[in-house]
């Protein structure tokens, strides 16, 4: 064998092995795929009301200041994540979710409902990761699947168990937001952070991930 | 509390929103008109009624400072009318006839004193909008036998020379707020001062009602929920870590191999025929 050919050998070799490696990377990389998907848009579906031909009547008195009962903390066991929560509302600039700038905490949508709601979408955001603090408690969301369980413990120290039903991606231009933040539909714990290609200039992700998860 | 840009709002915020009684023929019904939410308030002190709409008792014994409904109403022409509870309605004591309801609205008819503490009726189309994310909708209505007034808030205007039957609004950040009703252009408070607690995604209506002679001014509150708006994204990762793209190394990678399976290919081919 002369040499020139030896070196085509192992160029179509090394080739050969460049393109094996990227292709287990583009199989290993790909989204893990929504599940659920339907479940959790059933859960969102609104509650039939039950008015019946009686007019209702009630004071008009000034509503009161009943808070809802806020999650303080966050465990999920399967990808072994215990995190705090903190009341977060929107950004004043952007309305964007206020999510907590320390990646190892998490935040809970204090607009919407709380812990306590029979009815509605409970939302907490976090971060997968950040540039500057690294991985976020939300680093392994994405890995969630149907079954899995999560707990929240209330401030009223009481804690809550739910079950993942749905884990869904979407592009963030496209995804159903006031579905994941309504107030209505059946009582539910919406997880949500970013995931999916990553754009390294505008330091953004293209994807939300969201987890859906049923009170058990 | 972000509350100064409200009183441009204030200066013009009449609402005479529904025609009555004169008006003469309804305009042509659409075919699929929506049914319009049609709620009641009583605010005319001391005066528990009956109400009667197109001649049916539709509340009996509604007192004042209570809020009946949402009713859900096709859109046509109704007349009410208030009667003192258990009498006929011959003898209503206040009646509206042929009252407008447009289809698709959010009304709220209110009984209440005119700025000289004659009893009326009054309706209003609420603005059900959605307010932006982390707002609450402010809306305030001077329904009660007194001058113009001033609503502060936390001390300062924010609705100013708010007169009888019309309304001042704002959308305002979401929470409590200490409010108080003063006659207009003084310190002179007439209501509160109250802690409003405004929550995010609701209007919250207050009526000042009764009469500032008889010195019984007081308000009715009337909240309308779900008019919440999401949040517009949840920005959540800045790091790149869990990037599932494949970057720019992977077309470098990928390429790289290519080339090489195609040129060393063509150099294994070259080689080969040429030893023939």
């Amino acid at each position: 064998m002369t040499v020139v050919n030896r070196g085509a050998l192992a160029a179509v070799a090394a080739g050969a092995a460049a393109l094996a490696v990227a292709a287990v990377v583009a199989v290993v990389s790909r989204p893990a795929g929504d599940v659920g998907a339907e479940q959790a848009a059933a859960l969102a579906s609104p509650t039939p009301s039950t008015s019946g031909p009686a007019v209702p009547v009630a004071p008009g008195t000034l509503p009161d200041d009943a808070e809802p009962v806020r999650p303080v903390g966050l465990r999920i066991p399967s990808i072994e994540v215990t995190a705090r929560v903190d009341p977060v509302g929107v950004d004043e600039r952007t309305q964007e979710f206020d999510v907590p700038p320390s990646v190892d905490q998490v935040g809970w949508y204090r607009y919407g409902p709380g812990l306590e709601a029979e009815s509605g979408s409970v939302v907490i955001a976090g971060h997968v990761d950040s540039a500057e603090q690294g991985r976020g408690a939300f680093y392994r969301l994405r890995e969630l699947a149907p079954g899995d369980t999560v707990t929240a413990t209330g401030e009223d120290g009481t804690e809550r168990t739910y079950r993942v039903v749905a884990r869904e991606e979407y592009d963030k231009t496209k995804i159903p937001l006031e579905r994941y933040f309504a107030r209505d539909g059946r009582p539910r714990l919406t997880l949500i952070t970013c995931g999916g290609p990553f754009d390294a200039d505008a330091r953004r992700y293209r994807d939300n991930i969201v987890v859906t998860a049923s009170p058990v | 509390m972000q509350f100064a840009h409200l009183r441009r709002v204030a200066a013009g915020g009449a609402v005479a929103a529904l025609t009555f009684a004169g008006v003469g023929v309804a305009t042509a019904t659409p075919a699929y008109a929506a049914n319009s939410k049609v709620s009641v308030v009583h605010g005319i002190p001391d005066t528990p009624v009956d109400v009667y709409v197109n001649g049916e008792k539709t509340l009996e014994n509604f007192a004042p400072g209570d809020v009946a409904g949402p009713l859900d109403l096709p859109e046509g022409q109704y007349d009410i009318a208030l009667t003192k509870p258990g009498e006929p309605i011959g003898q209503a004591i206040l009646t509206a006839d042929d009252a407008e309801v447009p289809g698709g609205a959010n009304i709220s008819i209110a009984a209440h004193l005119d700025a000289d503490g004659q009893p009326t009726i009054t309706p209003f189309v609420n603005d059900t909008a959605k307010v932006d994310a982390g707002k609450a909708r402010l809306i305030v209505r001077h329904t009660a036998a007194a001058p113009a007034v001033d609503v502060r808030a936390g001390g300062s205007p924010v609705f100013e020379d708010l007169t009888n039957p019309n309304e001042a609004k704002g959308d305002v950040d979401a929470g409590n707020v200490s409010a108080d009703v003063v006659l207009a252009g003084t310190d002179t408070v007439v209501i509160g001062p109250a802690d409003l607690n405004l929550r995010e995604g609701t209007a919250t209506i207050v009526y000042a009602t009764g009469s500032a002679e008889a010195e019984n001014l007081a308000v009715v509150a009337q909240t309308i929920d779900g008019l919440h708006s999401a949040p517009s994204g949840v920005p959540s990762g800045t790091g790149g870590q869990a990037d599932t793209g494949l970057g720019t190394w992977w077309y470098a990678l990928a390429g790289t191999g290519l080339l090489l399976l195609v040129v060393g290919g063509a150099r294994v081919v070259v080689v080969r025929s040429g030893r023939r």
